[in-house]
């Protein structure tokens, strides 16, 4: 059961709060900053006790969004429960941020009443709630189309030549209907991989965690049909198609989606409510169906001035069409090491030594599949034993690999039912992210 | 719920979109008066927004409760987001102004008769939520229209309402009938009713421990699984955490409560998984192990698990607190995922280290080389404290997978090569324990750990290497000179780094007195006049005292072997580890405490229990089994009532296990019994004895003091023997044979609980006589007692009686009053019985064998008539003969003798000089043992025939002849 639910600032500053049981005063929300910035790094931030009331809290938008608890209640449920809120709150007010919940403080209040009583959850399905709630709300920054400021654009689904503006996908939902706004739906194909590459060059660990989200903004869908790939195959034993299969170990779905077409086709059928969900979830371990995107080849030696030098080769295996955006490549080095020179295969590239995390860091901001780069590090160690060249590695790397999934999911087609009235768009973007990619040295 | 949904859309009132952020500008003068204005206008768009500023102002903490009346005034209006600010405003307001309050009551109850649902049900939550003693009677006659109203949306916010009115005034909710209604709310065709119902209900329950408010039956648990099909995730999971209270009736019913509840795994919602989880780890229990459909739920149980280690931090981080439960419970859920444990580097820190704890918990011989492998990259990351764990965690593999401790070793040789600080002083700290776990088996690398003798400086580290140094004295060439360069700072050395310095110098003046003897009496002096510290003085007295007195007692004392460490000293206490499967999902699996240790009042401290398992022939898991197993050969079956008594130790609240890391036991024994000593006498002696120097050893220590226990090192157990010899012969007057006490669990393996016992008829009463002995060093309480079915059906006839607790080295004699209406099996060897016996550290498991002359019961003298008959009647291949030697007794002695266990002879008869006595014997159970022993004057080997319709007891029934004669 949840006490209280307050939303603060980064800096501490009330912007709601709402007491459900009057179990406790608001000074817990003070108790709660004090404890917050208190925390060192190596403390578990999530659940923290003062007295017998108990704070857990997630940070979204740069806020925290917090609750008290003084009975043994789940952290999961807890947890859970201030993410969907935190997405409503974007889903309604189109964007998170302590303007834009300062000024819909009377709608938040409003959703707040409608999601819990007495501590118990009622919903979170945007679907229900548009039922209940009265308060407009107020968008912070008007829509613009022409804010291309965010780097990731939406590739149309069915011709590649159009685009449309990350912002896109940032308005409140229910403009859409009063403003008149453009019926469109989104939808993101999303995976995180992470790997690890021995020192011999091994795959010793590969793992893709990918999930399929919708934003919808159309008024009256009844149903969505996404088809996925017809290959795709769960499950180490299940092969289908002819070609080389699409293959995942696990596969969660959301409430809403139903599944009778899926065994036969591949098909999620939904009805998507207005706002943001995570329809599909899946997860492939140990079993990529392609070589992993980066292999490093250093060579680490001590020259005769008794320098560290560090000579990195790193091949991108992507196909040559691809590239990989934002590399950065992160080198633990020997403790103490003072000055770093460095030799860069491309002016684009830019490296930097960051003593207090004991690292250099190389940068490419962009890396077409099919090539290789080389960077060679010299640096000025103190003292340099053999001992200490054991402190190098292992390299982090972290990329985007936009329009492209580890996987090999695809999405085949997006249809709605009944035909919409008017335009609507149809967005699906692909994007693999790092979530963890480590070679050893 | 779409049906109202649709109907209200049309309710819906645009208001304005001005910006509200306008409202959080700063106060100025006269604000209040300005705001009070503005409520008062005919506008409703201002007074709107009066409302919203007056909400701002709340908001951040300011005092607007003069606008009291005007905001009142305000909600008498048909526009609902109009409505919903002032309802707002009144709950946070009502309770400092209760008479105001009252104000409101007539538009409260005027609301909950609007045709519109949604005003319904929001005059109704809003209510409840003042919580004003006198608007509750009011509110009573709207709630139970509520309550039966014919919108769902209407009767789930009056089933919360029902919750809200008991935390107020639970007396009126009884009285009003309110709770029944609530019940039958729990049949509504509603999924959101059903599940707010349940969540009201099971908050009321607790408060109610006996109340049996929430009924649970197979046809409420059937409507509660209906209901989860269909309700949001949110109702699921108060639906699921109301499920797990329920406790089934047999395996059966278990195995299909699972079934059901399997799909939930698949939920996207991470709460409603664990939840899940926390309904099928419990009723897990109940399914025995060789079903099919067990194995399936474990292989089920992995992938949500392990999916759940996808998301974000902090909920990997609750996630993997609660697997660290489940994998201690049940390991062999996630044997084969160790992979998805490996550390990932931008995991935050508080992840990384349970993760490597979880690691370790699975690390077997199968996936030792791969975990070593990643343990050892760890051990050169960036973070210290991450590397020093990950160190600490290869030793911890080395002691737990002994095929894996000459890896482990040569891993951590090479890590303190790097020469990195921590990481030697870590390794230094682990490999002390892995000396103690193989003792005399890695001393080669002795030589590598003395070479980095400087760079340590903390204190762990120092006192591992003292230790060791200490400990291999005899190795070592240059003991000496090592542990005096550490005895130059005596002084600035922490407290652990100088009396393991004290204990080592005097085990290597132990090994090498000669060259040693100024070394040894300059850390005595140092120990004992120049410290301020009460253990470090105590133990320097105790040293020199022994030393002193019989140098070697001292040797033997000092120099004892170690008990070998135990595989894992963390894991968590057994029964708080139940009471934590329990709580899966919930705050106390995060905290891994119990709920009452941080839930206050009567909420939540009632202790969760597992069920027990169905007696279905498979036994419970425990780590103890194996010292059953050891005890007797027979394979350790069921102990069918183990739930119960599980049971009762979840009442207690135990203490975490203690860890056997500090000093050796023996001397810390050693210490406490010297030290008693020394305040009884003979500190005097000491401190004014001389302390000149004299070759030899001991002898110049002063004058030797009184009071030193003879029989100090004496093995312990040889005088118990002596007792209970005793105790054997005092039972022997009331006739029946009694076998001598034995020992049937050492303290070895029973956390140092010694039980020895035998078993002995009086009376016609069978009684198990036990001497429990007390040679742990904590005081053990709250025994009980619970025997495995067996093939004569005993069982205790009352409670174990020990009232005091047993203090160490105390023996405690006890007798268990035993009857024979328990529950049987067949055991093999027939007369086997498997105990398990709890105390307030652990529940232990042991078998004995009771003779089987217990069971002849004092009515087996059979007719003379009968006995002929039923002789004929046995079929002779049921006869079996014996044949006992070097006995010397007459026939009329042997005939007395064992008449005084039950064995009646009834005819004599001498055919050639050998006398011919035919015996009956009757069993507790109905069995009828007929013999015929033939004595031959002057041959000491006798021989019996028995005869029983069932020849299985034939072979106990002459170990008891054999036994009864021969004492």
């Amino acid at each position: 059961m949840i006490s209280q639910v307050f939303i603060l600032s980064s800096k501490g500053d009330h912007l709601i709060y709402k007491d459900f049981r009057g179990e406790s005063g608001s000074d817990a929300v003070g108790v709660f900053y004090e404890k917050v910035t208190a925390l060192t790094g190596d403390q578990p931030p999530v659940v923290m006790s003062h007295k017998d009331l108990h704070f857990v809290h997630v940070r979204q938008g740069g806020l925290y969004w917090v609750a008290t608890t003084t009975a043994d209640s789940s952290p999961f449920t807890i947890i859970e429960f201030l993410n969907r809120l935190a997405a409503l709150v974007k889903d309604y007010c189109g964007s998170l941020s302590e303007k834009s919940v300062q000024m819909n403080f009377a709608l938040i209040y409003e959703l707040l009443d409608e999601v819990v009583d007495y501590g118990y959850i009622q919903t979170t399905s945007s679907d229900v709630l548009k039922n209940f709630i009265q308060t407009e709300a107020v968008s912070s920054r008007p829509f613009s189309l022409f804010d291309l400021s965010n780097v990731g654009l939406f590739g149309a689904e069915t011709q590649q030549s159009k685009v449309a503006p990350s912002s896109a996908a940032t308005r409140p939902i229910q403009s859409s209907r009063e403003q008149g706004g453009k019926s469109e739906i989104f939808v993101d194909v999303i995976e995180r991989m992470s790997v690890v590459i021995g020192s011999n060059g091994m795959l010793m660990k590969a793992d893709v965690e990918g999930e399929i989200r919708v934003k919808c903004y159309l008024p009256n869908c009844s149903e969505m049909r996404i088809g996925l790939n017809e290959e795709f195959s769960i499950g180490k034993s299940q092969l289908r198609g002819y070609g080389a299969a699409v293959r995942v170990d696990e596969v969660s779905f959301h409430q809403m989606v139903r599944l009778d077409e899926f065994d036969s086709h591949r098909i999620l059928r939904l009805c998507p409510s207005q706002g943001e969900q995570t329809v599909m979830q899946y997860q492939l371990s140990d079993d990529l169906p392609s070589a992993p995107p980066f292999r490093l080849f250093p060579t680490i030696e001590r020259d005769s001035g008794g320098r560290l030098l560090m000579y990195l080769k790193l091949r991108c295996d992507l196909p040559p069409k691809s590239a990989a955006i934002n590399v950065a490549a992160t080198i633990p080095i020997p403790k103490g090491s003072l000055s770093l020179s460095q030799e860069l295969s491309s002016p684009d590239q830019s490296a930097e030594l960051k003593p207090q995390s004991r690292a250099v860091v190389w940068k490419i901001p962009r890396f077409t599949g099919g090539t290789q780069l080389s960077a060679l590090f010299k640096l000025e160690v103190p003292g340099l034993s053999s001992a200490s060249l054991l402190e190098v590695g292992p390299v982090g790397l972290s990329f985007e690999l936009p329009k492209l999934t580890a996987t090999g999911v695809q999405i085949r087609f997006l249809r709605l039912s009944p035909v919409q009235p008017g335009p609507s768009q149809r967005w699906v973007r692909y994007v693999t992210h790092s979530d963890s990619y480590t070679i050893r040295i | 719920m779409q049906e109202w949904a649709n109907q209200l859309c049309e309710n819906r009132q645009f208001g304005s979109k001005m910006t509200d952020s306008k409202y959080f500008t700063t106060t100025k003068k006269g604000e209040i008066f300005e705001l009070k204005a503005e409520l008062n206008s005919d506008k409703k768009e201002k007074k709107k927004e009066a409302v919203k500023k007056v909400i701002a102002s709340m908001t951040v903490g300011k005092d607007v409760s003069a606008l009291f009346p005007d905001v009142v005034n305000c909600m008498q209006t048909d526009n609902l987001e109009l409505k919903k600010l002032v309802y707002l405003y009144l709950m946070n307001y009502a309770k400092s102004q209760p008479d105001m309050a009252i104000m409101a009551v007539n538009t409260f109850v005027k609301d909950c008769e609007d045709p519109n649902p949604l005003i319904r049900a929001l005059a109704v939550r809003t209510m409840g939520c003042i919580r004003v003693d006198k608007i509750t009677e009011y509110l009573c006659e709207p709630l139970r229209k509520c309550l039966k109203d014919e919108d769902p949306y209407v009767r789930k916010t009056a089933a919360v309402c029902v919750a809200k009115l008991h935390d107020i005034n639970a007396q009126l909710v009884e009285d009003q009938g309110f709770l029944d209604t609530l019940k039958d709310l729990i049949s509504d065709s509603n999924p959101m009713v059903v599940a707010n119902a349940v969540a009201a209900l099971s908050e009321i329950a607790e408060s109610h421990p006996n109340s049996n408010l929430l009924d649970l039956n197979p046809q409420t648990i059937n409507k509660l699984l209906t209901a989860l099909n269909e309700c949001t995730e949110w109702g699921q999971i108060f639906i699921l955490d109301c499920l797990a209270n329920y406790t089934p009736r047999d395996d059966r019913e278990s195995q299909s409560i699972c079934e059901r509840v399997t799909p939930r795994l698949s939920h996207a919602n991470s709460a409603v998984v664990l939840s899940a989880v926390k309904v099928l780890m419990k009723f897990m229990e109940m399914l025995p192990k060789d079903l099919d459909y067990y194995g399936t739920l474990l292989k089920k149980l992995a992938p949500p698990l392990v999916t759940l280690l996808s998301a974000e931090p902090e909920l990997q981080y609750v996630a993997l607190r609660n697997i660290n439960l489940i994998v201690q419970r049940r390991p062999e859920i996630l044997k084969h995922e160790m992979k998805v444990f490996f550390v990932k580097y931008n995991d935050p820190i508080y992840v990384k280290l349970e993760k490597l704890d979880i690691m370790i918990r699975l690390a077997s011989q199968a996936n030792i080389a791969q975990v070593l492998a990643e343990l050892k990259e760890y051990a050169t990351e960036v973070d210290v404290d991450f590397v020093r764990k990950a160190v600490r965690a290869i030793g911890r593999c080395a002691i737990k997978v002994e095929q894996s401790a000459e890896r482990c070793v040569s891993t951590l040789l090479d890590l303190i090569q790097t020469k990195v600080n921590y990481v030697v002083q870590e390794a230094i700290v682990v490999i002390k324990d892995i000396f103690r776990k193989y003792p005399n088996k890695y001393e080669s690398v002795i030589a590598t750990l003395c070479e980095n003798l400087d760079s340590l400086d903390e204190p762990e580290a120092r006192a591992a290497m003292i230790w060791i140094v200490g400990e291999y004295a005899e190795r070592i060439d240059n003991a000496d000179e090592l542990l005096e360069s550490f005895l130059e700072g005596f002084h600035d050395e922490s407290t652990q780094v100088q009396l393991q310095l004290l204990t080592a110098i005097v085990k290597l003046f132990l090994k090498k007195p000669t060259e040693t003897q100024e070394l040894v009496q300059q850390v005595l002096s140092l120990a004992t006049q120049d410290s301020d510290n009460p253990d470090l003085r105590d133990r320097g007295y105790i040293y020199w005292r022994l030393l002193s007195t019989d140098p070697v007692a001292a040797k033997e004392v000092v120099l004892a072997e170690k008990p070998l460490i135990s595989e894992e000293t963390d894991l968590i206490e057994p029964t708080l580890l139940e009471e934590l499967i329990c709580h899966i999902g919930t705050l106390a699996s995060v905290y891994h405490k119990p709920p009452s240790a941080f839930v206050e009042g009567s909420r939540g401290v009632q202790h969760k229990r597992l069920p027990g398992s169905a007696g279905s022939g498979e036994s419970v898991e425990s780590p103890d089994t194996g010292s059953a197993a050891g005890v007797s050969d027979a394979p350790p079956a069921v102990i069918p009532s183990q739930g119960d008594l599980l049971g009762d130790l979840l009442n207690l609240d135990l203490a975490p296990p203690a860890t056997t890391t500090g000093p050796p036991p023996p001397t810390s024994s050693g210490m406490q019994m010297g030290a008693m000593d020394l305040l009884g006498g003979g500190l005097d002696s000491l401190l004014g004895g001389d302390l000149g120097g004299s070759p030899a050893m001991g002898a110049g220590f002063g004058a030797p003091p009184a009071g030193m226990p003879a029989s100090f090192n004496a093995p312990v157990s040889g005088g118990l023997d002596d007792l209970f010899d005793l105790g054997g012969g005092v039972g022997m007057p009331s006739g029946a044979y009694s076998p001598p006490k034995s020992i049937w669990l050492p303290a070895m393996k029973a956390k140092g609980l010694e039980i020895s016992g035998t078993f002995a008829r009086r009376a016609g009463v069978v009684q198990m006589e036990m001497t429990l002995t007390n040679k742990a060093m904590s005081v053990m309480t709250d025994f009980a007692i619970q025997f495995n079915r067996n093939s004569f059906g005993l069982a205790p006839a009352g409670p174990l009686q020990v009232l005091t607790p047993v203090s160490p080295n105390q023996s405690i004699e006890v007798a268990l009053p035993l009857n024979t209406v328990g529950p049987v099996m067949k055991m093999e060897p027939l007369n086997n019985l498997q105990v398990a016996v709890k105390n307030n550290i652990d529940v232990f498991y042991f078998s004995c064998q009771y003779p089987i002359s217990m069971l002849f019961v004092e009515d087996g003298k059979m007719e003379r008539q009968v006995f002929l008959a039923t002789w004929k009647d046995i079929p002779n291949d049921n006869e079996s003969q014996f044949q006992i030697k070097d006995c010397h007794l007459s026939s009329d002695a042997a005939s007395s003798k064992l008449q005084g266990s039950n064995i009646f002879t009834i005819a004599k008869r001498t055919v050639d000089g050998q006398d011919m006595l035919y015996q009956s014997t009757k069993l507790t159970n109905g069995i009828w043992v007929l013999a015929e022993l033939r004595v031959q004057a002057g041959n000491p080997n006798y021989t019996v025939s028995l005869k029983c319709r069932a020849p299985e007891v034939a072979q106990c029934v002459f170990q008891s002849y054999e036994a009864v004669l021969k004492n």
